[in-house]
């Protein structure tokens, strides 16, 4: 397609952006999706960073995609292939380890080891969490209703929010209410004693977040990511076959069969308003593409204060976006390993190189790593989610090598004195000395390295700040609170001008959900 | 022990007092048994030493209702409120002093000094803070609403709070849902810029909970303190004359004015129950008094644990009264003084001595205070509150004498090294003066007498559980329709008869009496 002119244009070809060019390309509009990078995907790529090494460069598993966005959208057919990640294995302080597996038997097994209570509350544990992520389930493909709207649908869309609260049993309601405002800590507490165990879940409640496992508002998180494990099409965490770019190749090779245009190396400088309404966006390199709706998957900040003068935009939403929290606090490490790695709890080769293997022994242990955080520095001994992607799809690296994926928090976007290259080595060795302790053969077998700060994450990818949900999942900025209040329903003050990325509802992971919603509603409004 | 009594009322503290006047008035026959040799409960004023009187364990009565006071005909009774306290003045780093006013143009004047940004957005945050703690007192005045599970009755309730929620108008309203989740710190750096400023508010975010200034929900409990206060006299507290004991013997007299009968160094052991109904109580030493009705304003876990027993329990409302958070953090420590003290700071004639002094400096103290605590020891730099009362009330000292009350925060009750013992006492007390010293080169000259209260002594010598005089921390998971627990937030228990009415029940410790006037109500009109 040649013409400059279009029905939609996307800004930004990260997965959710992605997903509404596909959806309303499906419905028979024209649409182009304009990339900055060289590549599509946003913080979904697969890269080959040194030759012969693809590294899931930040995102790095999926299991949050929405099943209906599967279904919908035929990814299987565009190449999507998803491996299962079998364990998660803890190593203790004692040299010891913690082995969770994608059987609910043996998991129940090997922690009975360190706890028979515990593994006899493990399956009470998981029907409750299946219960809480059916309960949330209908909100994430709900739009969020206003609540200060008297309009008669947002009444009938809150009416409806409310009935399906109400029709919770009361103690699942009670639970689900411990949820949302409690630390994983406290909520963990409730239910295991072993500290091995509480810590390896509470991470999951810190993923992303400035919090630490004992800060309230961890436990909602903790759900956010249960739901992948529970509802999610493969029921477990994966990874894409070709590394988690291919997640997002294969949206965009559907987006592209459903007759969707998909530009790379187009950056947009801004977003053209005529009249209060969007006509079009410029680019970077002076051209301009018009399109009859203009719609942003970039987060909050850029959407509403970089793409378009904020002058134009009311005060309420500018403060809003302006409060709106980002604080990236993770890093990621890619390793090139001239052999797999041999972790001192399990020495040699095993099923657990499968998985992923989490650095997380204590609550203190994940405490002290925030506090480093939380006075400007990064975690001295930091958590790390580390998975060997080569090991269970061997074209990742060269024969008998392996790519390493180290996953870590706590990197705060606003270093004491600011990141530096120096800094980022620091960093690097920090996480590579932390993980050298537990596997020992890991730093004569690095064969080239990869350091990601949260600075360079909002380089790249363009996410401020480097967060990578698109701004907190603190729960004054979840559901009619993503990203203003008023601004919940993917539209803007500026009209045929919408909003699709994770700093909408549901946000954050590779979930997609905000990308379906943004379609919809669009669809909706008949433009 | 011929006569029987209709309802029984263990613990005399200002909600059992509260709880039997209400009763009596009703014309039920009411008997109050209290432990200690003394009615007041946590709200008791001592002798510290010869013609020095203090509260032991808060100088704080919370807000007294004028509904209560002219219910219960408290005046009459011997109750005279002092005028509030009218300043709140931070000291921090560098002679660094700000006094807020309850005059406001006082408050602005003196904030302009540090911050004329600042001192631009303090009406607009006080007043804004006001009114979200006025939707408070509203919701605090009667029985939390249930939100699922419920009736029609209850939909109506619903709808009424719902449109006075509304009422608020979509500014408010919105603003309501947004700051209840967030932590102090995120409010108060997203207004101001002053640290002193934000600590000096900020500390009251954290008062009596086991969470630091970054935690959620710690916005909450600084607007759970501001209710009923006036517009921008935060921390700024009601006095009673001669002490908050005061207030207990004003209830006491109004209860036995009412009929009621109070009986003192009576300890109640159990509850005797037949056939999942309360008949009566036994005492220690084995005597057994009869009722058909028991408010207990202990806390919910020695109510339900230690007097009724758990084997009429449920084994998982067992296990959730024991999950129930109260975790004593504050120390209190009181010194006699042969003089007012020196600040260098603050004129001997300062308002600022009438008033609450906080020793904080900045958020991050507070917060690298409450990393100690978390990591479970005492912290190093602990944050103080200093109150002098016997300025305002020279009744509770001899002439040109005082004495000086001091919450000191965090002391957690729990230790993980080390217990609480003359030791920890002692060199807690030492900290404190060497701290107070700092600001007050000539303090430790002045001190005729002191006493440290740790929690533990808290919980030893007045039954605070864990020495948490909150008996439910005020997480948002314990508050409301959650207080103390999820199914028993009505004042109701699983005994039939047994109504819980102490602190731990909605709506909590910052509205004296307000859980004993509910379990009254909720006795008399069962649902």
């Amino acid at each position: 397609m040649s013409t400059n002119s279009y029905d939609v244009i996307i800004i930004g070809g990260g997965h959710n952006g992605l997903i509404t060019a596909a959806y309303l390309a499906r419905a028979g509009k024209r649409v182009v999706v304009l990339e900055k990078r060289h590549l599509v995907g946003g913080a979904a790529v697969s890269e080959q960073v040194f030759p012969g090494f693809t590294y899931s460069v930040f995102s790095y598993v999926v299991s949050l995609l929405r099943p209906e966005i599967i279904r919908d959208l035929e990814l299987p057919k565009h190449g999507l292939q998803i491996l299962p990640l079998e364990s998660t294995v803890t190593p203790l302080p004692n040299g010891d380890y913690l082995a969770q597996w994608g059987d609910k038997d043996r998991s129940r097994r090997a922690l009975a080891r360190h706890s028979q209570t515990d593994a006899e509350a493990l399956d009470s544990f998981g029907q409750l969490m299946h219960h809480m992520a059916m309960a949330v389930r209908p909100i994430l493909g709900m739009m969020p209703p206003d609540p200060t709207s008297l309009s008669p649908r947002e009444l009938k869309s809150l009416a409806k929010f409310g009935g399906h609260f109400r029709q919770l049993e009361e103690k699942h309601f009670n639970w689900l209410f411990k949820l949302m405002t409690m630390s994983a800590a406290d909520f963990l507490d409730e239910w295991f004693e072993f500290e091995g165990l509480k810590a390896t879940k509470s991470a999951s409640g810190i993923i992303g977040t400035f919090l630490g496992p004992r800060s309230p508002g961890t436990a909602y998180v903790l759900l956010h990511h249960y739901m992948g494990e529970i509802d999610g099409a493969f029921r477990a965490w994966g990874f894409a076959k070709g590394g988690t770019g291919s997640v997002s190749e294969s949206i965009a090779s559907s987006a592209r069969a459903l007759g969707a245009e998909v530009r790379t190396n187009a950056s947009v400088s801004n977003v053209i308003v005529k009249n209060g309404r969007a006509v079009g966006v410029a680019l970077e390199n002076g051209d301009e593409v018009r399109a009859r709706v203009v719609v942003s998957s970039l987060d909050p900040r850029r959407t509403f204060l970089q793409l378009l003068d904020a002058s134009a935009l009311p005060d309420d939403l500018v403060t809003a976006v302006k409060r709106y929290k980002f604080r990236g606090s993770s890093g990621k490490v890619n390793l090139a390993l001239s052999e797999a790695p041999s972790f001192t709890c399990m020495p040699g080769p095993g099923a657990h190189l499968r998985g992923a293997v989490s650095i997380s022994p204590s609550y203190d242990y994940l405490e002290r790593a925030y506090d480093d955080a939380k006075y400007g520095e990064f975690s001295k001994q930091p958590y790390m989610d580390i998975v060997v992607p080569s090991m269970i799809d061997p074209g990742m690296a060269p024969p008998g090598q392996h790519v390493m994926s180290i996953f870590v928090q706590y990197a705060p976007y606003d270093l004491n004195g600011g990141w530096t290259d120096e800094k980022r080595e620091a960093f690097g060795d920090a996480v590579v000395n932390t993980v050298s302790e537990y596997a020992p053969n890991i730093k004569p077998s690095i064969l080239h390295r990869q350091v990601i700060t949260p600075p360079d994450i909002e380089r790249i990818t363009g996410l401020s700040e480097g967060n990578i949900f698109a701004g907190e999942l603190s729960l004054h900025q979840l559901f009619f609170l993503r990203p203003a209040p008023g601004y919940a329903d993917y539209r803007t003050p500026v009209q045929r001008y919408y909003q699709c990325g994770s700093g909408t509802h549901p946000g954050g992971g590779i979930m997609g959900a905000s990308g379906r919603l943004a379609a919809l509603r669009i669809l909706e409004d008949g433009i | 022990m011929a006569a029987t009594y209709d309802v029984i009322v263990i613990g005399a503290g200002i909600n059992g007092l509260t709880a039997a006047c209400h009763l009596a008035k009703a014309g039920r026959r009411v008997l109050v048994l209290e432990r200690r040799p003394q009615a007041g409960g946590a709200s008791v004023t001592e002798d510290l030493a010869p013609g020095f009187r203090y509260d032991p364990c808060s100088s704080d009565p919370g807000w007294i209702p004028p509904a209560m006071i002219r219910d219960l005909d408290l005046t009459r009774h011997g109750l005279e409120l002092l005028p509030s306290d009218a300043t709140l003045t931070g000291i921090g780093t560098d002679a660094g002093t700000l006094m807020l006013h309850r005059d406001q143009q006082t408050t602005i004047a003196a904030i302009e000094k540090v911050s004329r940004g600042d001192a631009r957005q303090w009406p607009a945050f006080a007043q804004r803070m006001h009114k979200l703690a006025g939707f408070l007192e509203m919701m605090y005045e009667m029985q939390p609403p249930r939100l699922i599970g419920g009736g029609l009755g209850e939909m109506v309730t619903l709808a009424k709070l719902g449109h006075k929620l509304r009422g608020l108008g979509k500014k408010d309203m919105v603003e309501l849902l947004r700051v209840l989740p967030m932590s102090i710190a995120e409010l108060l750096d997203d207004e101001f810029e002053n640290d002193l400023l934000k600590a000096t508010i900020g500390a009251g975010g954290v008062s009596s909970i086991f969470q630091g200034p970054r935690s959620a929900g710690t916005a909450f409990v600084m607007l759970h303190h501001h209710v009923g206060s006036d517009t921008g006299a935060f921390r700024m507290r009601q006095r009673v004359r001669g002490g908050t004991g005061s207030l207990a013997n004003a209830l006491a007299s109004a209860a036995r004015a009412a009929g009621a009968e109070i009986r003192l160094g009576t300890l109640v052991t159990a509850l005797r129950i037949a056939s999942g109904r309360v008949t009566g109580v036994v005492l220690a030493g084995g005597d057994e008094i009869s009722c058909t009705e028991t408010v207990s304003s202990t806390d919910v876990r020695t109510t339900l644990l230690d007097l009724a027993g758990p084997a009429w329990l449920d084994p998982e409302l067992v296990r959730a009264v024991q999950n129930v958070r109260a975790r004593g953090v504050v120390a209190r420590m009181h010194l006699a003084l042969s003089e007012l003290p020196r600040f260098t700071t603050l004129p001997a004639t300062s308002d600022a001595l009438r008033g609450v002094i906080s020793i904080a400096t900045n958020l991050d103290h507070i917060e690298r205070a409450y990393d100690d605590a978390k990591h479970g020891g005492i912290s190093r730099r602990p944050v103080l509150e200093i109150t002098i009362p016997s300025l305002a009330d020279p009744g509770l000292a001899p002439a040109g004498q005082h004495v000086m009350s001091i919450s000191v925060q965090y002391a957690p009750f729990t230790l993980r090294h080390g217990e609480w013992n003359a030791e920890t006492r002692e060199a807690l007390g030492r900290d404190v003066i060497g701290i107070v010293t700092e600001h007050a080169p000539d303090f430790a000259r002045t001190v005729l007498h002191q006493q440290v209260l740790t929690p533990a002594d808290l919980a030893d010598n007045y039954f605070q559980p864990e020495g948490s005089t909150d008996h439910a921390e005020l997480g948002l998971d314990q508050i409301l329709f959650m207080r103390p627990l999820a199914g028993f937030s009505r004042n109701q228990s699983p005994i039939d008869g047994l109504f819980l009415g102490g602190a731990g029940s909605h709506p909590g410790r910052a509205i004296a009496g307000g859980a004993g006037r509910l379990a009254a109500r909720a006795v008399l009109k069962p649902a």
